[in-house]
């Protein structure tokens, strides 16, 4: 079988079925979110730790110190480097205990996997990041939701 | 490539059926079934719980995003 028409396979039987997959998870998500923040907040009810961490920031920004702003932004990025470093951590030892518990995959596997996905966090963090600074600059001062 | 079963689909089709009726439900506000959103902000306090979500996003944009995939710089 040639390149191209396994390309074709791959992306009509794999990469087709996951991206709508992934495309309706991540709308049902947004639409969740939209509802809950058109919802009140239910007293009592504590932030989650970026979103406090992310407040903190916004808050901080406000002030004309530095002090605040700088321990805000360096809670957010150690609580995102923590669970970055955490998750692909444990993706690895599941992909390795797979590979040598369960099923030897064939071809470059674990090789794969080690550099995709430190490739694709490597991709999205500055864009994470990016995103957050313009939604903290954006957001009103006084506004910490 | 090998041919997939048509019953592989399906147990696919109901299951995505099964989270979207499940999500509809709890965005209804007819009985007290949390959110999808609510659950992951649930499993989201505890830090395995955070990394054993992002290792699950790791893992879907692995393989939609990086895997089999050949950049335009590369040989």
């Amino acid at each position: 079988m040639g390149d191209a028409a396994l390309s074709s396979a791959l992306i009509r039987q794999d990469v087709l079925p996951l991206a709508v997959g992934y495309a309706l998870l991540m709308a049902a998500l947004a639409a969740g979110l939209v509802l809950s923040l058109r919802r009140p907040a239910v007293p009592g009810q504590r932030p989650s730790p970026a979103a406090s961490a992310a407040s903190a920031v916004s808050a901080a920004s406000a002030d004309s110190a530095a002090g605040p702003a700088a321990r805000g932004w360096l809670r957010l990025v150690r609580h995102v480097a923590g669970t970055a470093v955490g998750g692909y951590l444990l993706l690895m030892a599941v992909v390795v205990g797979y590979y040598f518990g369960v099923a030897r995959v064939s071809g470059n596997f674990i090789e794969g996997a080690f550099t995709g996905c430190a490739l694709l966090i490597g991709l999205s963090s500055p864009v994470f990041a990016a995103a957050t600074w313009l939604v903290v600059r954006r957001r009103p001062s006084g506004n910490d939701r | 490539m090998a041919q997939h079963p048509v019953l592989g689909y399906l147990v696919w089709a109901v299951l995505f059926g099964a989270l979207f009726a499940w999500e509809g439900l709890a965005l209804s506000h007819l009985s007290g079934v949390p959110t999808l959103s609510a659950t992951f902000r649930a499993i989201m306090r505890y830090p395995f719980g955070r990394w054993a979500l992002f290792a699950l996003w790791l893992w879907f944009g692995w393989h939609i995003f990086v895997r089999g995939w050949h950049f335009l710089l590369r040989a």
